[in-house]
């Protein structure tokens, strides 16, 4: 249920930058949430649309974008995209070396206002 | 029109956090938060880690729970500063819970701090307080699949302490699979076998987080 308190945290960061620069409604959020970021899309849009009255994203709707886990291999150096939450071995050499680069992704992204 | 925006969603959070974080380097203070599932003993290791560290640490709590004041009961009668926050539902502490509590512990009188997150194996890895480490317990009676299961605490905690280890006659578990797991999930992840009820293992532990927070 910590999607309530990032829904609450994406409204408040939404509004302060609507307002600061000069408008007045919010008619969409697009956010990138990665894979391993721990948050359910579901729950978040969930809690979004619940607590969104009342403020200036009324009636805006919330477009989240997914990021796959990626990485690259620090022994082989190849680059690679996961469909799991984590990455215990680079999927073509086996190393345990590697590097995530992205997947842990909680970012607002744009926000279309008037 | 459209506004390009940069923010992370947690930024309003983080800067809290911050805050807190130097409140706490202004005093000195080295800040532990204690992570596990409900019932894995996170009381119970503070009140080992507590007595252990008698006469060499001035340590202080902040509890947090949905609801009540068992474990803060618990922590006053070592005779250390503790304060209970509940959140009132909420499934993990925020740096803003942690934030309106900072006024009532003697923070310039300590050396060691505690927060003792909501028992959940999920919500509290995402949000920072303004700790030094997360620090998370899985005991035994929970599965060797924990880790897999649950892999964001495992990322993001400096040391693994494995509880309830004089269950294992009991039990079938694979420790060397959760050793494993672990390491595989974060490589510089510190384990510790422990036994709060015992005291085994307990003073490793110990051991390790006074040299950690002195380097």
């Amino acid at each position: 249920m910590h999607e309530v308190s990032i829904a609450d945290s994406l409204l408040d960061t939404s509004v302060r930058e609507c307002r600061d620069k000069g408008f007045t409604k919010i008619g969409s959020i697009k956010v990138c949430i990665g894979k391993a970021s721990g948050v359910m899309p579901e729950a978040l849009l969930f809690a979004f649309d619940a607590m969104k009255a009342g403020t200036l994203a009324e009636g805006a709707s919330l477009i989240i974008e997914e990021v796959p886990v990626s990485g690259h291999c620090n022994t082989c150096n190849t680059a690679f995209t996961v469909s799991e939450k984590y990455v215990l071995c680079c999927p073509h050499c086996s190393s345990e070396s590697f590097t995530v680069d992205s997947g842990r992704e909680l970012n607002i992204v744009e926000l279309e206002v008037d | 029109m459209k506004l390009k925006v940069a923010s992370k969603i947690l930024d309003a959070n983080e800067r809290i956090a911050q805050d807190n974080r130097k409140a706490f380097e202004g005093a000195g203070l080295y800040v532990v938060n204690l992570m596990s599932s409900p019932g894995a003993g996170k009381t119970s290791l503070l009140e080992n880690t507590i007595k252990g560290l008698a006469g060499k640490s001035r340590v202080g709590v902040i509890e947090g729970d949905i609801t009540g004041t068992d474990d803060a009961v618990r922590i006053e009668r070592l005779e250390v500063p503790v304060v209970q926050i509940n959140t009132g539902g909420a499934c993990h502490l925020d740096a803003n819970m942690i934030n309106s509590v900072l006024n009532d512990l003697p923070l310039a009188e300590l050396n060691l701090l505690f927060i003792e997150n909501v028992g959940n194996l999920v919500c509290p890895a995402e949000f920072k307080v303004g700790e030094d480490i997360k620090v998370m317990i899985l005991s035994i009676t929970e599965g060797h699949d924990k880790p897999l299961k649950y892999p964001l605490m495992f990322q993001e905690s400096s040391a693994l302490i494995i509880n309830k280890i004089d269950l294992k006659p009991f039990l079938d578990i694979d420790m060397e699979k959760i050793r494993k797991d672990a390491l595989s999930l974060n490589p510089s992840i510190k384990i510790f076998e422990v036994s709060c009820k015992t005291g085994e293992g307990v003073d490793a532990w110990i051991e390790w987080l006074v040299q950690t927070s002195n380097s």
